[in-house]
C-alpha cells in the first residue's frame, strides 16, 4: 500500500473529515467566547485600574493549573462532551487576551486621548473610537496566543469524549496504531500552524492599519 | 445626539480671580482677564508661566481651584464639558490626528458624533479641505502619516473648524514646524483669521508670531498676568523689564530711529478716497464691492477724515452723509519720524493715519503694519 492509500484509509476509518469539523467548531466557539470575555475583562480592568492587579493575578493562577487537570475538574460541572473542553479553552485564553487588551489600552499615546477629550468626545466615545481601535494590534497579538493555547486544549478534549481530532489520537493510542497517531498528530499540528499563520497575517495588517509610528 | 449650540458668537470671555495650584506650586494665580468677542488674543510667556493652563481652563481640560471662567456670562463649570468643548475648535501643537482614521474621518469626526448624515459630513469635509488649500480628492482618503507636517497642521485646523465654532483655542499650533513653514502657515492663518472672523485664543512662545497675529497680547510670567494690550502698547509702554525683554523693545527702537513715515506707509490708492456728500449706505455698498473696510473722506481737495465699515453699518437706522460721520485722523508728513508718529497715534488711540504730501494724500500709516515691517 502506498502512503497516500494508508492516509486515505485512516482518514475514512476514523471519520477524520467529521472530526476536523468538530475540532474546528469547538475551537471557534471557544476562541470567540475567549475574545468576548477577554476583551471585556481587559477593558474593565483598564477602566477600574485598582482591580487590574487582582484580576490579572487570579488569571495567572488559573493559567498554572495543568490543562488536563482543569478539564477533569470541570467534568462534574459541565458533564462529558464539548463543554469542559470549551470552558477550559476559555479559562486559559482570557489571560493573554485580557492582559494584551489592558496593556494596549494603557499604551495608547496620551496625546490621542487628550485630543479626543479636547475636541469633545465623551469618555465612552474616546474609548470606543480611539483607544480600542488603536490597541487592536496588541489585542490581536493576545488573541493569537490564545489561539495556539486553544488548539492544544481542544485536542486534549478527546480524552473526555469531546469529539474532535483528539478522539482520533486517543483511539490511535488505545489501539496502538502508529499510523493513526502519526496522521492525526501531524494533521492537528498542521491545522494549528495554518491558523497561527493566518492570525499572524491579520495581526500584521492591523499593525499597518492601526499601528502608530 | 445633536446638541444645541451654547453660543452663536462670543461677546466676551472673562477670567475672574482664577487660580490653579499643583501641590504648593501655582500654575495660574489670581488671573483676571477679559477676552473680547472677535479678537485674537495671544497668551505668551516663558515655559511654566501658566499660559497653557489658562487656555485649558477655558474648555475645562483643566479645572481651576478657585475663581470663575465665564463665556458670555455663562460659568463654564455649569456646562457639561463635552458640550462645552464641541462649541470650541481646538488645535494643538502635535496636532493629534488619529492615525487609524483617514483625513476625511478625522475632519468629520465631531460632526459624526453630532449625528450629521453622511452626505452632509462629506460636503463639509470637502469645503474645509478646499478652505485649507488641500484638494479633497487627493487627501480625503489618505491617512495622517502620509501627509507632511504642514499638511497635517492644516488638517488639524480644518478639524477644529468642522462645527464652525465661534471660539478657537490654539495651543502653539505652529510650534513644531520648521521656521520657514511656520512663517508660511502664519501668513495663511492671518488670511483665514480674517475670513472666519472668530474669537481666537492663541498660546505661543514665539514673540514674532504674537506680534504678527495678535490683536492683543497677554504676557504671563510665573503664573501671573503681567501685562495685556495691543502689540504697540507692549512695545512702547512695557510695564517692566520682562515685558520689554520679551517684546525686545530695544531692538525695535533702534530700527525705528532711522526710519521715517515714508518708509513704512502703504501707498494711498484711489479706492480709499470717498466723497463727503455720499450717503453712508451707498458707501457701504461701494466699500464692500471694493473689498475695503476703511475709507478716507474728502470734500474736493480738502481732507475731512476717516470712516470704517463698522461706523457706516448704522446707516440703516439713520440716514447720514459721510462728511457727518468722518472722524479726523492724524496727518503726517512723509519725512516725519516713525517713532514719533506711532507714539502720537497711540496717545490718541488711533490705528490709522494719513500721510500727506502738501495737499495730496500719498500714503496710509497703519500701526499694525508698521510693526509687521519692523519685525
Amino acid at each position: 500500500m502506498s502512503t497516500l492509500q494508508i492516509i486515505a484509509n485512516v482518514w475514512d476509518k476514523h471519520l477524520m473529515t467529521m472530526r476536523t469539523i468538530e475540532h474546528l467548531q469547538m475551537f471557534s466557539i471557544a476562541l470567540l467566547l475567549s475574545i468576548i470575555i477577554g476583551v471585556t475583562v481587559g477593558v474593565f480592568i483598564y477602566m477600574k485600574p485598582k482591580t487590574a492587579n487582582t484580576v490579572l493575578n487570579f488569571l495567572n493562577i488559573v493559567e498554572t493549573i495543568p490543562d488536563l487537570a482543569l478539564i477533569v475538574l470541570l467534568l462534574p460541572i459541565l458533564k462529558l462532551g464539548a463543554g469542559p473542553t470549551i470552558a477550559a479553552c476559555v479559562l486559559y485564553s482570557i489571560l493573554p487576551i485580557a492582559r494584551n487588551t489592558y496593556t494596549g489600552l494603557k499604551g495608547v499615546d496620551e496625546q490621542y486621548t487628550y485630543v479626543a477629550h479636547a475636541i469633545g468626545m465623551s469618555p465612552r466615545e474616546a474609548l470606543f473610537k480611539v483607544r480600542i481601535p488603536m490597541s487592536l494590534p496588541l489585542i490581536a497579538g493576545g488573541i493569537r496566543i490564545a489561539l495556539v493555547f486553544c488548539m492544544g486544549v481542544v485536542t486534549l478534549g478527546g480524552l473526555v469524549a469531546a469529539g474532535g481530532l483528539g478522539t482520533v489520537l486517543q483511539n490511535g493510542i488505545q489501539l496502538y496504531q502508529k499510523d493513526v497517531i502519526l496522521i492525526a498528530g501531524l494533521w492537528t499540528g498542521l491545522l494549528a500552524v495554518f491558523l497561527d499563520g493566518f492570525a499572524g497575517i491579520v495581526e500584521k495588517k492591523l499593525h499597518e492599519r492601526y499601528g502608530t509610528w | 445626539m445633536q446638541s444645541k449650540r451654547l453660543f452663536d458668537r462670543i461677546d466676551s470671555i472673562q477670567f475672574k480671580g482664577v487660580t490653579k495650584k499643583y501641590g504648593s506650586v501655582f500654575a495660574v494665580k489670581d488671573l483676571d482677564l477679559e477676552i473680547q468677542g472677535g479678537e485674537l488674543l495671544i497668551l505668551i510667556g516663558p515655559s511654566g508661566s501658566g499660559k497653557t493652563t489658562a487656555l485649558r481652563m477655558m474648555n475645562r481640560m483643566i479645572e481651576q481651584d478657585s475663581g470663575t471662567v465665564t463665556i458670555n456670562g455663562l460659568d463654564t463649570r455649569e456646562v457639561d464639558p463635552v458640550r462645552l468643548r464641541r462649541n470650541m475648535g481646538y488645535v494643538i501643537q502635535n496636532i493629534g490626528l488619529f492615525p487609524h482614521m483617514t483625513i476625511g474621518e478625522n475632519i468629520g469626526l465631531v460632526p459624526k458624533l453630532e449625528g450629521w448624515d453622511k452626505n452632509r459630513i462629506e460636503k463639509r469635509v470637502r469645503e474645509l479641505l478646499d478652505f485649507v488649500s488641500l484638494p479633497p480628492e487627493m487627501f480625503m482618503n489618505r491617512y495622517p502619516r502620509q501627509l507632511s507636517g504642514g499638511q497635517q497642521q492644516r488638517i488639524g485646523l480644518a478639524r477644529a473648524m468642522a462645527m464652525d465654532p465661534p471660539l478657537f483655542l490654539m495651543d502653539e499650533p505652529f510650534g513644531a514646524l520648521d521656521p520657514i513653514l511656520r512663517k508660511q502657515l502664519q501668513k495663511e492663518f492671518v488670511k483665514i483669521k480674517n475670513e472666519i472672523n472668530r474669537t481666537i485664543v492663541f498660546v505661543t512662545h514665539d514673540i514674532e508670531e504674537a506680534l504678527i497675529l495678535g490683536d492683543r497680547i497677554a504676557i504671563m510670567d510665573q503664573a501671573k498676568l503681567v501685562q495685556v494690550g495691543p502689540p504697540e502698547e507692549l512695545i512702547f509702554n512695557p510695564v517692566n523689564d520682562l515685558v520689554a525683554d520679551i517684546v525686545d523693545a530695544k531692538r525695535k527702537f533702534k530700527h525705528m530711529d532711522t526710519l521715517n513715515v515714508k518708509d513704512l506707509m502703504s501707498p494711498f490708492e484711489e479706492k480709499y478716497a470717498f466723497d463727503g456728500k455720499m450717503e453712508a449706505c451707498d458707501a457701504v455698498e461701494e466699500m464692500t464691492s471694493k473689498d475695503i473696510e476703511n475709507a478716507f473722506v474728502f470734500d474736493g481737495e480738502e481732507f475731512l477724515g476717516h470712516v470704517t465699515m463698522i461706523d457706516l453699518m448704522k446707516c440703516r437706522t439713520k440716514a447720514q452723509k459721510l462728511a457727518d460721520i468722518a472722524r479726523p485722523v492724524k496727518n503726517f508728513q512723509p519725512l516725519d519720524s516713525v517713532a514719533l508718529a506711532l507714539s502720537e497715534m497711540k496717545k490718541s488711540k488711533e490705528h490709522l493715519a494719513i500721510v500727506m504730501d502738501s495737499k495730496h494724500p500719498i500714503g496710509i500709516l497703519v500701526s499694525d503694519e508698521v510693526l509687521l515691517k519692523l519685525i
